[in-house]
């Protein structure tokens, strides 16, 4: 019956993101939150396991006070419960201090089996996460991981790299952070919509946290953020006989040097 | 605070670090230090411009060795530490920054150093953006496979050390298990044909073939030729979730050219297109391209390119 | 008066739309032409609780309320407007035994119409006269064992499929509609016979077919809601239905209009994106704006629906915009895609036909017209 702690990120939505064709610059004025997609399948392996072994899910979330509009989101995955700390500092908060929030969070919740999380955020896509908790909180921790169980104090994992696949173990308590392929999340059914409103949910303040003030000053600034725009030659050669759009293309190859 | 660190468990890519890693010691004035866990490493990277070489003798996986590693860089109180953007790499570097208290900028793909902070370009929200960060220093960072060359051989030699590392053996690793290679590494090919789901049936990526032979390049694909349709395996397939390539030529025939598929190629130097949809969305990435049917035009190209 | 959405309203509506774009944009077009009835599609829908969605509790429905139901069907259609016809006939059907039935007709059928082991339909329509104008052709002639039922009914969607019909039948054939009774009618009566799938120009993937009653017994207790009082659970029901045919209809519309607007980015004509010319911009336009009216209205009314408020003239407000510019919104979608607006491998020519269906069928007894006149003539 293992108690599990999945954190998880309340990012906006990329696909709302517009780029402003003068500057460049990023619009997301239309853009609405979501829990971040690669979040889903930690959320959805904690629960599984949980439906399978019994056991408890909190789910865990550190973002701006929008954080608020996660919850129910969350709590209709299959998380009992959900603690979230709804701060200003979240806005400009680099991931050396998201760990040192949630390592902080997690002190003051007390013991959980293990800790789960997803591979990166939908937004930034750090990867840190996972690694940096643990060793905040001076717990093994497994990455990059496709497979899972946990059996009594033990949790075996496989995790997927490059090149192989690997086999790893550890106890519990533990930080599990895990890949898109480990499954794959159900959509909540009406009912379980319907539920997460009779689901407790409860606020973390940051000063209750431990942390100093220093701590929640980022180290790594934003000087810059400007869409990704190809700008190509786009010479497209649409003549009606294929030979000489061919001979076209041939002779663009040789212009370019690269016949 | 001294000393600029690079760590890769790939050496290949350790001595591609070297390059920015360089630029940053000139910047900073201090020590270049790499870290290697084989002895035949460590020679190469002492030939490379590194100044100290420490090599950290265990055979235990490069995770295993993050906790030693992290302590063994913040005694020496690195002010940047540059480590291979692996997905092992990222659990080290990650572990690091931690016990550093630092910030880490994942997948750099510049360095350099501006008002005594660590100045990086990267992607952001799956490829729609990229944004210029300042970390202060200490401070971590990755930086793919590639991104950089190897330096040339420095004037003179760094000196080589070794160290006792103390795994961390809380993580009991087993059965490392290969994952079967088909042997083309597409990464490395500087030109690719790709194909897409605009090919009818496995046997006609014989056409693909044949154009990356008289190209001299090898074949690739999107997504789903790769996962859906198993024509080709998976580590030739280029995408979000697959493979990122910067060949000098980027075919890409009968492939639609969708946002997930272009943000692994579209840093080719050069991106060519065939496809009957004049609509396609790869017509707005491609420098040159020609629409019209694949297999009408694949064999006039192959044997137009052999003359 | 407030028309901002619940957060469970919202989470409703963004599971519904991934739903369908997982479940139902692969196999939308397929289904179209293959006609062939989605029983995988239903089953799924049924783990998603979407079956008993604003059913009561007791009877294990999800309660989250007829507005959240519409946002569903809406989500639905944008990708598969024949499934989300299958599923808002067998809601209305379980709707009206809902609000109209006994205590033990509601146990009887709504916890298997919830967990979609039944699903239900509608047979109220002829192929002669229109409803309510009579005289019907299927006839319920009382005898000391119940009712037995003879004649057909014609349109009936998930015929063959439903588990129980919703039947309208005269008692008095001389009577010109007036003596319309309803009756639960179980799809294994003896006598009942499902006619040959009947092919319709869209929404061809819910099943149409006709019923035939060859003396078909059923029991007194099988009467839903009043004897001759057929015809005013059937203007009821309709005008609940029409609701969801409205959330067909912008789903569709809203779908198609996206659509056209991708599309005329990436079509260069005179050297630039035809989404540069003033003409396609105000197709764009106008569809967009009708869609986003519609849609308004049809929330407002559901709204009302949900809250147990009159919102008959409302409903039929939605139904007489719509009849004006639902179809509309095809036609000029189609216009702005040109050839490929009218190629069978493109999902405009699907939209159109389907939206041709959901906006002239179920009219309520009394056209919309005549309805919202009287509500300012009274």
């Amino acid at each position: 019956m293992p108690n599990l702690l999945v954190c998880y990120k309340w990012t906006l939505d990329e696909r709302d993101i517009k780029i402003n064709p003068n500057d460049l610059s990023l619009d997301s004025s239309r853009a609405k939150g979501k829990i971040s997609d690669f979040d889903r399948m930690a959320i959805e392996e904690a629960t599984q396991i949980v439906e399978k072994q019994g056991g408890a899910v909190d789910a865990l979330s550190y973002g701006t006070p929008t954080v608020k509009q996660s919850l129910k989101d969350v709590l209709s995955r299959g998380p009992n419960k959900a603690y979230y700390i709804g701060d200003a500092s979240a806005e400009h908060a680099d991931a050396n201090v998201i760990a040192k929030v949630l390592a902080g969070a997690v002190r003051k919740l007390g013991k959980y089996d293990v800790i789960l999380l997803g591979e990166g955020s939908s937004d930034s896509f750090n990867q840190q996460t996972g690694a940096r908790l643990a060793a905040l909180l001076d717990l093994p921790v497994v990455t990059f991981v496709q497979e899972m169980t946990i059996e009594g104090d033990t949790v075996k994992a496989t995790r997927k790299l490059a090149d192989c696949t690997e086999a790893v173990t550890v106890k519990t308590p533990a930080v599990v952070q895990v890949l898109s392929t480990i499954n794959k999340p159900r959509i909540p059914s009406m009912k379980q919509v319907l539920g997460a409103s009779k689901k407790p949910n409860q606020e973390l303040k940051i000063a209750d946290l431990g942390l100093k003030a220093e701590d929640l000053v980022p180290k790594s600034t934003r000087k810059s953020v400007k869409g990704f725009v190809m700008s190509r030659k786009n010479v497209i050669y649409k003549e009606s006989n294929a030979a000489d759009n061919v001979a076209k293309l041939v002779a663009s190859l040789a212009k370019e040097g690269l016949r | 605070m001294a000393g600029v660190f690079v760590f890769s468990e790939d050496s290949a890519i350790g001595k591609q670090l070297l390059t920015p890693a360089l630029e940053l010691k000139k910047s900073l004035g201090q020590p270049l230090v790499a870290l290697a866990t084989r002895e035949a490493d460590a020679k190469e990277y002492a030939t490379l411009g590194a100044d100290r070489v420490i090599v950290l003798k265990s055979e235990a996986s490069p995770e295993v060795l993050a906790p030693a590693i992290a302590n063994l860089v913040a005694k020496e109180q690195a002010s940047v530490v540059l480590i291979g953007g692996t997905l092992r790499g990222k659990h080290v570097a990650s572990y690091i920054a931690a016990k550093l208290d630092a910030p880490m900028t994942t997948d750099a793909k510049t360095l350099t150093i501006a008002d005594g902070k660590l100045e990086t370009t990267r992607v952001l929200y799956a490829g729609l953006a990229v944004a210029e960060e300042l970390s202060s220093l200490p401070a971590v960072a990755t930086v793919p496979a590639r991104t950089f060359l190897p330096p040339a051989a420095a004037a003179t030699a760094g000196k080589i050390e070794s160290v006792e590392v103390t795994p961390d053996t809380r993580a009991v690793v087993s059965n490392v298990t290969p994952i079967a290679s088909e042997g083309v590494d597409i990464t490395t090919a500087s030109r690719l044909v790709s194909v897409g789901r605009g090919f009818r049936k496995k046997e006609d990526l014989k056409l693909a073939d044949d154009l990356a032979a008289a190209l001299k390049g090898e074949v690739s694909c999107s997504r789903g030729v790769a996962e859906d349709d198993h024509w080709l395996p998976i580590e030739r397939y280029i995408g979000i979730s697959g493979q990122t390539v910067k060949p000098e030529i980027y075919f890409a025939v009968g492939l639609s050219g969708q946002v997930q598929h272009m943000v692994g190629c579209r840093e080719s130097k050069f991106i060519f297109a065939v496809n009957n949809d004049e609509h396609a969305p790869i017509f707005e990435a491609a420098d040159y391209g020609i629409v019209g049917d694949l297999y009408e035009v694949l064999p006039l190209l192959t044997a137009a390119l052999k003359n | 008066m407030s028309y901002a959405f619940t957060e469970e309203q919202l989470l409703i509506k963004q599971n519904a739309l991934e739903f369908a774009k997982e479940y139902l944009d692969p196999i939308a077009m397929e289904l179209d032409h293959s006609a062939k009835f989605p029983a995988e599609i239903v089953k799924k829908m049924v783990a998603q609780d979407l079956l008993g969605l604003f059913l009561p509790g007791e009877y294990g429905g999800a309660e989250a309320g007829f507005v959240a139901f519409i946002e569903v069907i809406e989500a639905l259609s944008g990708s598969s407007a024949s499934v989300a016809a299958i599923l808002l006939n067998h809601a209305i059907a379980a709707y009206a035994i809902e609000h109209w039935g006994t205590k033990e007709q509601k146990d009887n059928y709504l916890p298997a119409l919830v967990k979609g082991e039944k699903l239900g339909a509608l047979a109220i329509y002829e192929n002669g006269p229109m409803l309510g104008v009579g005289p019907d052709t299927l006839v319920a002639e009382k005898k000391p064992e119940g009712y037995v039922l003879n004649g057909v009914k014609a349109f009936v969607r998930n015929a063959g499929v439903a588990g129980v019909y919703v039947v309208l039948a005269t008692t008095d054939p001389t009577s010109n509609g007036k003596t319309l009774t309803a009756f639960l009618v179980d799809a294994k009566a003896s006598g009942l016979k499902v006619g040959a799938a009947k092919e319709s120009m869209g929404l061809r993937g819910c099943p149409m077919a006709d019923l035939t009653f060859e003396n078909v017994i059923v029991p007194e207790s099988a009467v839903l809601g009043a004897v001759d009082g057929g015809l005013a659970l059937a203007t009821d029901t309709l005008a609940v239905f029409s609701l969801g045919e409205a959330a067909e209809t912008v789903g569709i519309g809203q779908a198609a209009v996206e659509h056209a607007a991708a599309y005329s980015k990436t079509r260069v004509q005179f050297g630039k994106p035809i989404s540069t010319l003033q003409a396609i911009q105000t197709l764009l336009a106008e569809v967009a704006t009708d869609a986003h009216v519609a849609r308004l209205a049809l929330y407002d009314a559901a709204g009302l629906f949900e809250e147990g408020k009159p919102f008959q003239t409302e409903a039929a407000m939605v139904k007489a915009f719509l009849a004006r510019f639902g179809s509309k919104m095809l036609l000029d979608t189609v216009q702005i895609e040109g050839g490929f607006g009218y190629s069978e491998f493109m999902p405009l020519p699907r939209l159109f036909r389907d939206i041709a269906g959901t906006t002239l069928l179920e009219a309520p007894a009394e056209y919309p017209d005549k309805t919202i006149a009287a509500a300012l003539l009274a």
